[in-house]
């Protein structure tokens, strides 16, 4: 399994959830444990809720990091995306 | 201080209905007048949270034997921790478990004994295999994790196949998979409880196949039993690295087991603030570091991934928590851990014993 629909909505699965905002580490607390939020990860994860098609998060991930590549934002973002759906932390709408 | 304590596993109670012949908790249970309070709990949470842990992992015996349980839970979230309750269910209604939920808790584990009721039932000690069967339903019917764990052996292995394509209609997202590990009561009922070489093999072959089936549907985690691996297990991922116990009394410990070990004191969280258990206890840190290993773990390669294995076994099976771990091939008392192994090859099933609750 890998890539997604353009017209995926996403959301996080049951029982995971981000560490609180504002704690000494960024997180993403699921049943096994934890993964390590690094960079723009949680803004990513966060923008995933259950509303938003995959095409609206990138457009937004634009919005906010203007400086950035717009290739390299999309591509990293699927990745990541696709990477949790698959891991079963993020699940469709 | 380079170790960070990630996750906390707090023994709530060491009551329990169910007496299952390969109960982990330790020989010398804590009795009800000495288990902390909600108050007690509290304070712990909020001190782990603080010193680095996310995960709390309520257990027991039955965390749901505690009334409180709702509360224990809202403690935790409110300390920011992630909350997962490992239970055999009984305890449990729709009413609580919605109760547990709205609290914050994030994710159940829910254990079957067997696929089968009857065989489940024996092994439970008592008659509760129906009751979780109703709990599953209640469970799925939520939005919240749900992982089932069955704890396989000599006498119920042969039931792998039907194990699993009951977890995969249960509703839950992840099987775990465990044989027994031989620590407590489950090492009393060991030579019972060990499968053959041929059933371990098989039971790979099994998981294996049933992963790749069922790839993005339901994740399965499989723990061997280490009598038959070639190297030890990294026990704990290392004495005081990542994780800690606290008993129903309030006793630190690195592991589930490590009340077994002479010599060592382990502190009260009563007594004691946490930090200084984990940083400074004498107990914490008799094993941490490579200070205490003998030949031939202290020129092996692999003494930074496996830590020379579990201390606990070393003495259960060794007399001595500062030898190599007897389970690995290199060890000097390794013969124990074979003899042990052609004992439960050479055929025959042999009986068992239950253990009876704490008062």
């Amino acid at each position: 399994m890998s890539g997604l629909a353009q017209d995926s909505v996403l959301r996080l699965a049951p029982g995971c959830r981000l560490s609180a905002a504002g704690g000494p580490e960024d997180l993403l607390l699921i049943p096994e444990g934890a993964l390590r939020l690094k960079g723009p990860a949680r803004t990513i994860v966060e923008l995933c809720d259950g509303k938003r098609t995959l095409p609206k998060i990138v457009e937004e991930l634009k919005r906010r990091y203007p400086t950035e590549d717009a290739f390299r934002i999309e591509t990293e973002a699927v990745a990541l995306l696709s990477r949790l759906r698959d891991r079963g932390v993020l699940e469709h709408v | 201080m380079k170790y960070t304590p990630r996750a906390l596993i707090a023994e709530v109670t060491h009551r329990c209905p169910l007496h299952c012949v390969y109960c982990s908790n330790p020989l010398e249970m804590q009795r009800r007048s000495d288990e902390l309070s909600t108050g007690d709990w509290a304070t712990i949470f909020e001190q782990a949270s603080g010193m680095g842990v996310v995960q709390l992992h309520l257990t027991g015996g039955e965390p749901l034997s505690r009334t409180d349980l709702t509360e224990l839970v809202r403690a935790g979230r409110e300390a920011h921790l992630y909350l997962n309750l490992i239970t055999s269910g009984v305890g449990l209604d729709e009413p609580r478990l919605d109760a547990l939920i709205d609290a914050g808790l994030d994710h159940i584990q829910l254990s079957f004994q067997d696929a089968e009721e009857a065989p489940a039932n024996e092994f439970a000690g008592t008659r509760s295999h129906a009751f979780k069967l109703r709990v599953a339903g209640m469970i799925r019917q939520r939005r919240i994790a749900f992982t089932i764990n069955i704890v396989i052996h000599r006498r119920n292995i042969r039931r792998l196949e039907e194990m699993i394509a009951f977890a995969e209609q249960s509703g839950a997202q992840r099987l775990e998979i465990a044989h027994v590990q031989y620590y407590g009561w489950a090492l009393r009922n060991r030579d019972a409880l060990l499968p053959t070489r041929e059933q371990l093999d098989r039971s790979v072959e099994i998981v294996d196949a049933a992963r790749e089936r069922l790839q993005g549907r339901l994740r399965i985690d499989f723990v061997l039993p280490d009598y038959y691996a070639k190297f030890p297990k990294p026990c704990m991922n290392g004495w005081g690295h990542q994780q800690m116990l606290i008993d129903p009394a309030g006793r630190v410990l690195p592991c589930h087991a490590a009340s077994v070990i002479p010599g060592l004191e382990f502190s009260s969280a009563r007594e004691r603030p946490l930090r200084w258990i984990w940083e400074e206890s004498p107990a914490f840190n008799r094993f941490r570091d490579e200070s205490w290993m003998p030949e031939p773990c202290r020129s092996c390669d692999r003494r930074t991934r496996d830590f020379g294995g579990c201390r606990c076994q070393a003495f259960l099976l060794a007399g001595d928590a500062a030898t190599t771990d007897p389970v690995c091939t290199l060890a000097p008392m390794h013969t124990i851990v074979e003899e042990t192994l052609q004992r439960v090859n050479g055929g025959g099933d042999r009986s068992w014993v239950y253990r009876i609750d704490p008062r």
